[in-house]
């Protein structure tokens, strides 16, 4: 047998080490980046959603780059903090498109900071997928709109239409229904969809009062509500109010065959954890629940990389409400470019109104207004919750899903008496 | 009332430029922007350059009655929002464009201001700052539960689709409208400052009872500055609709209107038109340049920072500086 010479030893080395380097140059994605621009509130109000958004675009950029990139090209997140203040918006858009020159553009979290980048990328006839904005399109009427929420555009028909349905079918029958809810644009709207059902199915409206944003004592309307005698509450607020709410419904000692709502609160683990019992029969709107009935393609393995990621930047620990729909978000865009094939906004929006996308959320089709063509509004309901410990939290049967019937993984359990 | 005896003497010298002169250069100097501007042809430099002009009015509006009379405004964002909200809803009701809606706002901010001023002008120094402050809530909590103008899910105002001519975005119209504005506020400071009105309110400034005492009409001149002030700032907001298409109380109410209208005066300087000229630039330039690179809320931080090194090292603002040295 030929020894092997020091020289062919060193050509070997060689010819191993530019194998697997070919390999990585067909895979690894080469050329000017796909530059994605969008505003995120990192800091203000709505900063505790928009950092695990930012989170979740992150993880997308990464799962895309590793797998060759966006036709060929890796992308490249450019985004600025938006400080929660739709005021800083369309300067953010305008230096995005005429600056930064981005290539595609999304919105950060929520209406507030959805509506105001809309002139810009309408000026610029951008495609735009928006995160969490509610009915943004009915005004501008913009035809390369895209809403990633779970409501559709049908809010007064559809958005209450769960939680009327679970209280409908709890023997006996209610009779009355109470509804309070926090003065602005979301809580209008699903407050004015409760109105409109309970009305339809014969429930008679005992107390259908807004409070201010600015209200911190929550007594005086939980004891108002427990007046007017309901048998069933349906509350619209978020996390500041829905705990203030909870806790005054605690020292009440409230019972009520049936209570929840859209109450933003729960969704994020620090008060899932803080809340801890009081949390047991509340019956809460959701985008998403750990339930085995909602696992689509890709969510389980999403939330295992936020989590250790959240942990480290001190972002929402279980990320079940918001990364779900963000990664879902980026997925519209990914889908629809590679369908397209080029950087093209008119043929991107064409192809968003056509095809049906499969994200970690579930199948998704747009309507004409740019919202879901099927609603999805999760009731939801917490069970069996002790102390205040976060693995409880992981478990499905913690949070079972009522409604939609196609998801429903548990059963309603009543009343509701505040953790009592 | 003497000259000899008021503070604002020094810039009554000789050769001080006339009304109608300053007037002139304002309008060349305004001309000289938008063509700069246009030159430059940036949809994002015009951005910029409308948020700046924005504090600019805002700023020059505030000192005309915290600067010039010294009677505190906190309620710099109530008139503001005034300006905005007068556009939605004369927006909706009659379909106006900005320039008209510009026009009533003015009409609306003073008469607030007038209003303000009858109810609020007995009062003096911390009270009437208080007062000024209670107007915002107050009117926050009217537009909130006042749904024709989209009470708190806020309102859209979509920019027309025809561009008026000869500009080539609605981007760049607005910022010509706001550089005209500008130009305009800060000639109006100035003519107020030089003329026998800045003259009494510096007076009622230094001491009140003394100017009284000598003949000067203080309640009608703070009811004349509260008026023009009022008028100024709900100007300075009524573009505000245009710019994001979106208004909701929450923003059009923000801290960040009334913190900046009484810092950009005192860093520029409150007791000359230039003053909050040069700190409304200084100011928002650098909170634009803040929010795209540090990319964080450092924007009242950096109004807070630069308050407290003005209040410390130059008390009488950047003009004060200059006017030391000399």
């Amino acid at each position: 047998m030929k020894e092997i010479s020091r020289r062919d030893m060193g050509r070997l080395a060689l010819a191993a080490a530019a194998v697997p380097a070919t390999a990585r140059a067909q895979t690894a994605p080469s050329g000017p980046p796909i530059r994605i621009g969008f505003s995120m509130s990192l800091s203000g109000g709505l900063a505790g959603n928009g950092r695990p958004a930012l989170t979740t675009h992150r993880i997308w950029a990464e799962d895309v780059n590793s797998k060759g990139g966006l036709l060929g090209r890796p992308v490249e997140l450019v985004y600025y903090d938006d400080q929660s203040n739709g005021s800083q918006v369309p300067g953010i858009y305008t230096k995005l498109l005429d600056v930064d020159k981005v290539d595609l553009v999304v919105s950060g979290y929520s209406t507030a900071i959805a509506a105001p980048a809309m002139p810009v990328v309408m000026q610029r006839n951008m495609a735009f997928v928006s995160l969490f904005a509610a009915n943004v399109n009915a005004d501008f009427k913009y035809d390369r709109y895209f809403s990633v929420t779970t409501t559709g555009s049908d809010l007064k028909g559809t958005f209450a239409k769960g939680f009327i349905d679970i209280a409908m079918a709890m023997e006996p029958r209610p009779r009355t229904i109470a509804i309070a809810y926090l003065d602005s644009d979301f809580h209008q709207r699903a407050a004015e969809s409760a109105r409109f059902l309970a009305k339809e199915r014969g429930l008679r409206v005992v107390y259908d009062r807004a409070y201010p944003p600015t209200t911190v004592d929550f007594s005086p309307i939980m004891r108002s509500v427990q007046s007017a005698r309901p048998d069933v509450v349906f509350i619209g607020s978020y996390p500041p109010d829905t705990a203030g709410m909870l806790r005054a419904a605690s020292e009440l000692r409230v019972s009520f065959p049936m209570m929840g709502g859209p109450m933003i609160g729960p969704h994020i683990t620090a008060q899932k954890l803080q809340l801890g019992p009081i949390l047991n029969n509340l019956v809460v709107w959701d985008v998403y629940a750990p339930a085995p009935t909602l696992q689509f393609p890709g969510v389980q393995a999403l939330i295992e990389r936020y989590q250790p990621i959240a942990a480290r930047e001190g972002t929402d620990a279980l990320g079940y409400y918001v990364p779900p729909m963000a990664y879902a978000q980026m997925q519209v865009l990914e889908q629809a470019v590679r369908r397209v094939g080029k950087i093209d906004q008119a043929a991107l929006a064409a192809d968003m109104h056509a095809n049906q996308f499969d994200t970690v959320i579930g199948p998704m089709r747009f309507d004409a207004q740019g919202e879901w063509t099927e609603d999805r509004n999760l009731y939801t309901q917490y069970q069996g919750i002790q102390g205040n410990g976060i693995e409880q939290f992981r478990r499905p049967d913690t949070q079972v899903v009522l409604y939609p019937p196609k998801y429903k993984s548990g059963e309603l359990r009543k009343p509701y008496t505040a953790g009592a | 009332m003497s000259d000899a005896t008021l503070p604002g003497v020094t810039l009554a010298a000789p050769r001080r430029m006339g009304h109608a002169a300053f007037w002139l250069a304002a309008a060349a100097v305004g001309l000289a922007v938008i063509l700069a501007l246009r030159g430059i042809g940036s949809e994002y430099v015009y951005f910029v350059s409308t948020i700046v002009l924005q504090y600019v009015v805002l700023a020059t509006a505030w000192n005309i009655l915290g600067g010039y009379a010294g009677y505190v405004n906190f309620g710099a964002a109530a008139f503001f929002a005034a300006g905005a909200y007068a556009t939605v809803a004369f927006g909706k009701a009659m379909g106006l464009g900005l320039l008209p809606c510009i026009g009533l706002a003015a009409v609306v901010g003073g008469a607030l201001g007038f209003g303000t001023g009858v109810l609020t002008l007995r009062l003096r120094g911390a009270y009437f700052a208080i007062a000024t402050l209670c107007l915002s809530v107050v009117l926050q909590t009217i537009v909130v539960n006042w749904s024709y103008v989209g009470g708190s899910r806020g309102a859209y105002v979509l920019r027309p689709r025809d561009v008026p001519w000869p500009f080539e975005t609605y981007s760049g119209f607005l910022c010509a409208v706001l550089v005209v504005l500008a130009a305009a506020s800060v000639a109006i400071a100035r003519t107020i400052e030089t003329s026998r009105l800045g003259l009494g309110l510096a007076a009622l400034r230094d001491d009140e009872q003394a100017a009284e005492a000598t003949g000067v009409p203080t309640l009608r001149l703070k009811l004349v500055a509260t008026t023009v002030s009022g008028a100024m700032m709900a100007v300075a907001g009524a573009p505000l609709p245009f710019i994001g298409s979106y208004v909701e109380p929450g923003s059009a109410f923000g801290l960040s209107y009334a913190v900046n209208a009484i810092a950009m005066p005192l860093i520029g300087g409150t007791s000359s038109w230039a003053g909050p000229l040069i700190g409304a630039v200084l100011l928002s330039s650098l909170q634009q340049a803040a929010t795209v690179t540090i990319s964080s809320a450092a924007n009242l931080l950096i109004v807070g920072v630069l308050l407290v090194v003005f209040v410390c090292a130059a008390p009488h603002g950047i003009i004060g500086l200059f006017r030391g040295r000399r």
